[in-house]
């Protein structure tokens, strides 16, 4: 599975990294993009599974990045998790609005992160089922 | 509703009693020149007021442009930004330090805990031998979940360097709108104000510019 992280701090880009590893995925198939920006012409450039993204960034913001995910053709069924600082109650619902797949809250541990991604899998398989 | 009670601007005690009077008398012509010189009065004092208020602020913001034109704002933001550059990059490295430790480690522990898992499948008679891996098992997954959390708390470098990273935007801002308000004063002295702000460098100079006012 090719995972995307998108997180302007390196130091937390390589936590989830490790933490994504520790979950069994691929260290090789996991990139890594410190903005929105540069993270958007990565999934246009190739393809990928999964975006993990931090909200606040420069030049892009997460919600902006999750926004132009979802509005672009060849990206909008792209799961979307988001592994934020900012857990007040409108940003959250903004973000389900823009129709993010997960929300994780920092500081958070392996077992938040697994939960999250277990749910946002089993909906795409349910999803995917029913179609 | 006596106004001159409420209203600090109004304080004429003569004026009232002199207009309750001219209200009752059948001169017009008089009561209108009594009310102008009253609204004349009320006038001056509310000038008063706000040339005492203007003197007041510009003698303000010009001590706070010549502290800050002493000083150099710019310099002095300038470092507070640098700084808190410094702290962002050495609370980073100290976070990929910690990291690089735990990376090191993991593997580490994960093989002492295969083989000491190994090592018990071959104990059987062999109480020593089998307590000493037992021992190392349990050791060496204590440590790959310590290893775990100890690089999970490594977010704590995000979390204070997203705080960090909104101070120096805030500086930013706060500079900006103190360089604005020197600006628009006239009061940093040195400086280059567009021509489309009147320049007010001195107390002489305001003392003039106020005194077209008649303060």
């Amino acid at each position: 599975m090719k995972i995307l992280v998108v997180d302007d701090f390196s130091t937390m880009r390589r936590i989830v990294r490790n933490l994504l590893v520790e979950l069994g995925f691929s260290s090789a198939l996991i990139q890594e993009a410190d903005d929105g920006e540069s993270a958007l012409t990565m999934l246009r450039a190739q393809s990928f599974d999964l975006v993990v993204t931090d909200w606040n960034m420069p030049n892009m913001t997460g919600i902006d990045l999750l926004r132009a995910i979802r509005a672009e053709g060849a990206l909008k069924a792209l799961p979307v998790l988001m592994v934020t600082a900012e857990n007040n109650r409108d940003q959250i619902i903004a973000a389900a609005q823009a129709g993010v797949n997960g929300y994780v809250v920092k500081p958070f541990t392996a077992v938040t992160l697994k939960e999250k991604l277990t749910k946002i899998f089993e909906r795409i398989a349910a999803s995917g089922a029913s179609a | 509703m006596n106004m001159s009670v409420s209203n600090p601007l109004a304080g004429d005690d003569v004026l009232p009693a002199e207009l309750r009077e001219l209200l009752n008398s059948p001169d017009g012509a008089a009561f209108e020149q009594a009310l102008d010189v009253m609204v004349r009065q009320r006038e001056q004092r509310l000038f008063r007021a706000l040339g005492q208020l203007a003197r007041d602020l510009h003698n303000a913001v010009r001590r706070l442009g010549g502290e800050l034109s002493q000083d150099g704002l710019p310099d002095m933001v300038a470092d507070a930004r640098q700084h808190l550059q410094e702290a962002l990059e050495m609370s980073g490295n100290a976070a990929h330090r910690s990291i690089d430790f735990a990376e090191r480690m993991l593997p580490q522990a994960d093989e002492l805990a295969n083989n000491a898992g190994e090592v018990l499948k071959w104990t059987e008679g062999n109480e020593a031998a089998a307590i000493l891996a037992r021992h190392a098992l349990e050791f060496a997954t204590d440590c790959r979940d310590g290893l775990s959390d100890l690089m999970l708390a490594q977010s704590w470098q995000d979390l204070t360097g997203q705080r960090i990273k909104k101070v120096s935007s805030f500086i930013g801002t706060v500079e900006s709108s103190m360089l604005e308000l020197v600006r628009l004063t006239g009061a940093l002295a040195g400086s280059e104000v567009p021509v489309s702000v009147e320049r007010v460098t001195s107390q002489e100079d305001a003392d003039r510019l106020l005194s077209e006012f008649g303060f």
